[in-house]
C-alpha cells in the first residue's frame, strides 16, 4: 500500500488536539484578564470608576481574533470531516451490523457468518486492520447507536434506514464497543468487543468461520 | 425616600394564589420552580449515590431510567426555562416602568397550566409502570407505545406539552410588555442589558415553542391513536421537531442570566455596562443564529448536513467572544465590590466559559463523533447550565431578594453559598468530562468495575453531595433573612436601573413616579449629576 490511510482514531486525535490547545489559551486569556481586573481594580478608599481608554479598539481586534479561530477550526474540521465520512470505493470487507433491543448481530455478506450476542455472550466485531471496512448499520426496533470508544467513532442505528460508513482500525486491537443512545431497560448492558487483525489472518479467521457456518454451526 | 419598614402590608394566602400581579404571579412562577428544582436535584442525588460505585446497590435500572428522565425533563421543562422566565416576568416591567405587564390575568393562568404540567409529569411514579423513561428528549420509536407502554409516558407527554405551552403564554406577555408598556423616555436603545436579554429571550420562546408542544401532540397521537412517526424517516422527524425547540432552550436558559450578570457586574464595578451597542447586536445575532444550529444534536444519525449545522454552532463564537469582553471590560476601570451578587455573576463567568468552550468542540462533527451521547456532553451541559444558568439565577437571587422582600439576605451565608456551589459544580462535573472521554455513556445505571470509571464516578457522586449542601445553606439564608430582617431600603447596592428607583417591595403599580430616563442606567445619571453638583 502505498498511502498509508489514517485511522479512525488519528483522525480524532489531530483536531481533537488543535481544539484543545486554543480552547486551553482562551480560557487562559479570559480568566487571567478577569482575575487581574478584579486584583487590579478591587475597592480601594477614595476611588472612583474612571473609562480606561484603547478598550475599543481592543474590542475590535478580540472580535478580529475570534472570527479568524472560528475559520481556523472550521477548516480544521470540514478537512477532518471529510477523510472521516468518505466512503471507499473498494472496501476490503462489509460487515452487516444490526443492533437491537438488547444485542448485536455482525454478518459478513457472501460468507454465511453471522456472529450475534447480548449481555450474556458478547458478540464479537472482526475487522481486518488498516484496510477500510465497510459498515451497513441498521437497527431491528428502537434508535441505538455503535460506539467504539477506542476508535474515538460512533454513529447511531435506525430502523427505518441503513447508515453505511467505513472504519479503518489499527492491527491488534481488542476492545468493548458500546451502545450509545438510550434504547430502554438494558441499555447499559449492550456491549460488543472489537478485534483487529492483520488482513491475511482475517482471511484465514473467515475460512475457518465460513467453513463452521456452511456445515451448520453458525457462532 | 429611604423606607426603613415596607409599607407593603404582608400577602395572605387567597392574595399569594389568586393576585394577577405580575409581581405576584412570577413570585408564584419562581416558588414552584424552586419546589420542582428540590424534587428534581433529589433524583439527580440518588442517581449519583447509585452511581458511586459499580454494581446496583439502590435502584433497579428500571426506577434509574425514570430518574434521569424526570431529573432532566424537571430541570428543563420546569425549573430553569420557567425560572428564567419568572425573572423577567418580576423585573421587565419594573426596569422599564411599567405599571403592570399587558394580559396579567392570561398570565396568572399561564402558572396554572405549568404547575398542572409539573405535578401531571410527577404523578408519573404514582402509576404502576412508573413515570417517564426516555429521557428528557424521548426519542421515538423509544417513546412510542410498543417501546414505552403505560400511563407514565402519556403522562409525561401531556405534562411536557403544558409546561412547555405556559411558557409561551409568559414570553408573549414579556415580549409585548417590552413592546408596548415602556415609561415615556424608556426607548429601546435605553433598555436594561437584562430587559434586551429578555426581548431576546421571549422571541426564541414565542418562535421556538409551539413546535415541541406540536411534537407532544403528535407523539400522544402516535401513541394512542396510530402511527404518526411510524414511517420512513419518521424517527429524524421527530428529532428535528424536538431540537427545533430544544436548541433554541438551551439560551433561553442562558440569555436571561447572562443578562443579570451584565447588570450585576455593572452595578458592582459601579460603571455604566462598556460596549452596550455592541453587547445588544451580538444578543440579537446569537439568536439569529439560535434557530439555525438545532441539528448539530444530530451529527451521529449521519442525516443532516453536518457542516452547515457545525458552521453555524462554531459562529456562535463570534457574539459570545464580544458578550464576555464587554462584561469583563466592565470591570476594568471600575471599583469592584465582591458581595454576594457579584461573586456568583464571576462564578458565572468562569464556569460558562468551559462550558461554552466545551461547546465548541461537541459543535466539531468528527470530534462529536466520539463525545456525544457520552458523560463528556453530560459534564459540558452541566457547565453551562449549573455553572451557567444556575451561578447567574444565584447572583439575581441574592441581587433582588432585597428589592422583592425588603429584607437582605445574609453576606456571610451567601459566600458559603457560593464556595461551597462553586466547588460543587467543579468536583461534580469536571470528572464527567475524563469519563466520557474515556468511554462512559449518558443513561446507564451501572458500569463495570473492570471499564476504570470507578475513581472519577466517586468524586462526582462526592461533588453532588456538596452541591447539595449550597443549596441547605441558601435555603437556611432564606429563613434567617426572612425571619429577622434587616431592611433594605429601595437601593442597598447603587443600582443604575430603574427598580431601585421604587420602595422595597414595590407597590401594586410599582412606580409612585420616576426618575428622568435618559440612558440605559437613569438612576447611575442621577447620581453622576448629583455628584457634579457637589462640586
Amino acid at each position: 500500500m502505498a498511502l498509508a490511510l489514517e485511522t479512525n482514531r488519528q483522525d480524532f486525535q489531530g483536531l481533537f488536539t488543535l481544539y484543545m490547545i486554543i480552547a486551553g489559551v482562551v480560557a487562559a486569556l479570559v480568566l487571567g484578564t478577569m482575575a487581574y481586573a478584579i486584583i487590579r481594580y478591587r475597592r480601594r478608599d477614595g476611588a472612583t470608576a474612571k473609562e480606561v481608554r484603547g478598550l475599543k479598539p481592543l474590542e475590535g481586534a478580540w472580535i478580529a481574533v475570534i472570527a479568524v479561530i472560528v475559520v481556523v477550526l472550521l477548516v480544521s474540521t470540514f478537512r477532518t470531516e471529510d477523510r472521516v465520512v468518505a466512503i471507499s470505493g473498494d472496501p476490503a470487507q462489509t460487515v452487516r451490523v444490526h443492533a437491537f433491543q438488547w444485542g448485536w448481530r455482525f454478518a459478513y455478506p457472501g460468507t454465511g457468518i453471522a456472529i450475534t450476542g447480548n449481555r450474556r455472550r458478547l458478540p464479537t466485531l472482526v475487522m481486518p486492520a488498516e484496510v477500510p471496512v465497510r459498515i451497513e448499520l441498521t437497527s431491528r426496533d428502537v434508535i441505538h447507536s455503535f460506539w467504539v470508544p477506542e476508535l474515538r467513532f460512533k454513529r447511531d442505528a435506525f430502523p427505518d434506514r441503513t447508515t453505511t460508513f467505513d472504519l479503518v482500525v489499527d492491527p491488534g486491537v481488542t476492545t468493548t464497543g458500546r451502545c450509545a443512545e438510550f434504547c430502554g431497560l438494558d441499555h447499559d448492558n449492550m456491549d460488543f468487543q472489537v478485534v483487529s487483525m492483520p488482513q491475511s489472518e482475517f482471511e484465514r479467521w473467515l475460512r475457518s468461520h465460513e467453513r463452521r457456518s456452511a456445515s451448520g454451526g453458525a457462532a | 425616600m429611604t423606607t426603613i419598614a415596607p409599607p407593603m402590608p404582608r400577602p395572605g394566602p387567597a392574595e399569594w394564589l389568586l393576585a394577577t400581579d405580575h409581581k405576584r404571579t412570577a413570585a408564584r412562577l419562581a416558588v414552584a420552580a424552586f419546589g420542582f428544582f428540590v424534587a428534581s436535584g433529589v433524583l439527580a442525588l440518588l442517581m449519583r449515590s447509585e452511581l458511586a460505585q459499580p454494581g446496583l446497590q439502590i435502584v433497579s435500572t428500571d426506577t434509574y431510567n425514570q430518574l434521569f428522565t424526570m431529573h432532566g425533563s424537571g430541570m428543563i421543562y420546569l425549573v430553569v426555562t420557567p425560572l428564567a422566565l419568572a425573572v423577567g416576568l418580576y423585573f421587565v416591567p419594573l426596569q422599564i416602568g411599567a405599571a403592570d405587564v399587558v394580559a396579567p390575568r392570561l398570565t396568572a393562568f399561564a402558572f396554572w397550566l405549568y404547575l398542572g404540567g409539573g405535578l401531571t409529569m410527577f404523578s408519573g411514579f404514582l402509576t404502576s409502570t412508573g413515570a417517564g423513561k426516555d429521557g428528557w428528549t424521548a426519542y421515538y420509536p423509544l417513546s412510542g407505545e410498543q417501546a414505552s407502554p403505560g400511563p407514565g409516558m402519556d403522562m409525561w407527554i401531556i405534562g411536557v406539552a403544558l409546561a412547555v405551552a405556559a411558557m409561551t403564554i409568559v414570553a408573549v406577555t414579556i415580549l409585548l410588555t417590552l413592546i408596548r408598556q415602556r415609561a415615556p423616555g424608556m426607548d429601546m436603545t435605553r433598555l436594561s442589558p437584562f430587559s434586551w436579554s429578555m426581548f431576546f429571550t421571549s422571541t426564541m420562546t414565542v418562535t421556538s415553542f409551539p413546535v415541541l408542544v406540536v411534537a407532544m401532540g403528535l407523539l400522544l397521537a402516535d401513541r394512542n391513536l396510530g402511527a404518526v412517526f411510524d414511517t420512513p424517516g419518521g424517527p429524524a422527524t421527530y428529532q428535528h421537531l424536538f431540537w427545533f425547540y430544544g436548541h433554541p432552550v438551551v439560551y433561553i436558559m442562558f440569555f436571561p442570566f447572562l443578562g443579570i450578570v451584565a447588570d450585576v457586574v455593572a452595578t458592582f464595578s459601579r460603571r455604566r455596562l462598556f460596549g452596550y451597542p455592541l453587547l445588544i447586536i451580538s444578543l440579537f445575532a446569537f439568536t439569529g443564529l439560535s434557530m439555525s444550529v438545532w441539528a448539530h444534536h444530530m451529527f451521529a444519525t449521519g442525516q443532516v448536513n453536518n457542516s452547515y449545522y457545525s458552521l453555524t454552532s462554531t459562529a456562535l463564537a463570534i457574539p459570545a467572544g464580544v458578550e464576555y469582553f464587554d462584561v469583563i471590560a466592565t470591570m476594568i476601570g471600575g471599583v469592584i465590590l465582591l458581595r454576594t451578587p457579584m461573586l456568583f455573576a464571576l462564578g458565572f463567568l468562569a464556569l460558562f466559559l468551559i462550558g461554552g468552550l466545551t461547546g465548541i468542540i461537541v459543535g466539531s462533527p468528527p470530534l462529536d463523533y466520539h463525545v456525544h451521547d457520552s458523560y463528556f456532553v453530560v459534564a459540558h451541559f452541566h457547565y453551562t447550565l449549573f455553572g451557567g444558568s444556575l451561578m447567574g439565577a444565584f447572583a439575581g437571587a441574592y441581587y433582588w431578594f432585597p428589592k422583592v422582600t425588603g429584607a437582605m439576605l445574609r453576606e456571610g451565608l451567601g459566600k458559603l453559598n457560593f464556595a461551597l456551589l462553586f466547588v460543587g459544580v467543579n468536583l461534580t462535573f469536571f470528572p464527567m468530562f475524563l469519563l466520557g472521554y474515556d468511554g462512559m455513556p449518558r443513561r446507564v445505571a451501572d458500569y463495570s468495575p473492570s471499564a476504570g470509571f470507578t475513581g472519577n464516578n466517586r468524586l462526582a457522586t462526592i461533588g453532588a453531595y456538596v452541591i447539595a449542601l449550597g443549596i441547605a445553606v441558601f435555603v437556611a439564608n432564606v429563613v434567617v433573612s426572612l425571619r429577622s430582617r434587616r431592611a433594605a431600603g429601595d437601593d442597598p447596592w447603587e443600582g443604575q436601573t430603574l427598580e431601585w428607583a421604587t420602595s422595597s417591595p414595590p407597590p401594586r403599580l410599582n412606580f409612585n413616579g420616576l426618575p428622568p430616563i435618559r440612558s440605559h442606567a437613569p438612576l447611575l445619571d442621577l447620581r453622576e449629576r448629583a455628584e457634579e453638583g457637589k462640586r
